[in-house]
C-alpha cells in the first residue's frame, strides 16, 4: 500500500446536492479498487486560474488515500470517464519526507473537518462574504 | 538599479526555513517563486538553493496542472487580483 492524494474538480453548474453525490461516486471508485480513504478536504467553490471547458469556476476537493499502485491506472481511467469532473491530479507520497507530510496534512484536514461542527455558524457567514467578493468582479469585467 | 538590489542580498529562504515539503495547495507560499506573469522565477534572482529550486519547479507545476496557478497571462485575460480568493 502507498499513500497518494487526489485532487478533484467537479463542475460548477450542478446543484450542492449533485456535487455532493459526484463527490461520492469519485470517493466510491477509490474504495472499489482497494482503497482506504484517510481522509477528504473541501476547498469549496473556488475560481480557476484559467477557463477549463468554459468553466470559470469548479469545486476543489482533496481525497487522501492508500491504494495498491497497480490499482491506480483503473483508478485514473475511471475518473477520465467521468464527465462531472473538470480535472483530477493524483499525487504519490513516496520517500519518508513525503510520507511524513502526508500524516501532517491527514491530520490537518481531519482536524478541519471535525472543528466546523462546533464553529458552523461563523463558517456559514464566511462563505457568504467570498460570494460577494467573487461576484464583484465579475460585475467589473461585464461592464 | 532598484530592481536589481531587491535581489541584491542572496540567500534560500527555504534553507533558512529548514522546509523538507512543499504543498502544491499552499498558493501563497508559491508567490514567491513566481513573476508578474507567472513565469518560474530563476535562482540566480530568487537565491534559492538548488534542492529547494527543484522542489519549487514541480511544486508550480502541480499546481498549474491543478488551476491553481495560471499558466501564462497575457494582456487579454489581465487578472486584476489573482489570489483573491485565497483563505
Amino acid at each position: 500500500m502507498r499513500n497518494y492524494e487526489n485532487l478533484v474538480i467537479v463542475k460548477p453548474t450542478l446543484t450542492a446536492e449533485e456535487i455532493q453525490e459526484s463527490l461520492k461516486a469519485i470517493q466510491e471508485v477509490i474504495t472499489s479498487n482497494g482503497g482506504e480513504i484517510a481522509t477528504t478536504d473541501d476547498m469549496g467553490m473556488r475560481k480557476l486560474a484559467y477557463p477549463i471547458e468554459k468553466n470559470e469556476r469548479g469545486f476543489f476537493q482533496v481525497i487522501y488515500y492508500s491504494a495498491e499502485p497497480s490499482s491506480i491506472s483503473e483508478i485514473e481511467r475511471r475518473f477520465r470517464l467521468n464527465e462531472d469532473l473538470l480535472r483530477f491530479v493524483t499525487i504519490k507520497y513516496d520517500t519518508n519526507r513525503e510520507v511524513a507530510a502526508w500524516n501532517e496534512m491527514v491530520k490537518k484536514a481531519q482536524g478541519k473537518t471535525s472543528a466546523p461542527k462546533t464553529e458552523e455558524a461563523p463558517k456559514a457567514e464566511e462563505t457568504e462574504e467570498t460570494k460577494a467578493v467573487e461576484a464583484e468582479p465579475e460585475t467589473a469585467t461585464a461592464e | 538599479m532598484a530592481e536589481r538590489r531587491k535581489y541584491k542580498k542572496r540567500y534560500c529562504k527555504y534553507c533558512e526555513a529548514k522546509v523538507d515539503f512543499i504543498d502544491y495547495k499552499d498558493v501563497a507560499g508559491l508567490r514567491f517563486s513566481l513573476s508578474e506573469r507567472y513565469k518560474i522565477m530563476p535562482r540566480r534572482l530568487t537565491g534559492n538553493c538548488k534542492r529547494h529550486q527543484d522542489m519549487v519547479s514541480t511544486v508550480i507545476k502541480r499546481a498549474r496542472a491543478a488551476a491553481l496557478v495560471p499558466y501564462t497571462v497575457t494582456r487579454k485575460q489581465v487578472v486584476t487580483a489573482p489570489f483573491e480568493n485565497l483563505k
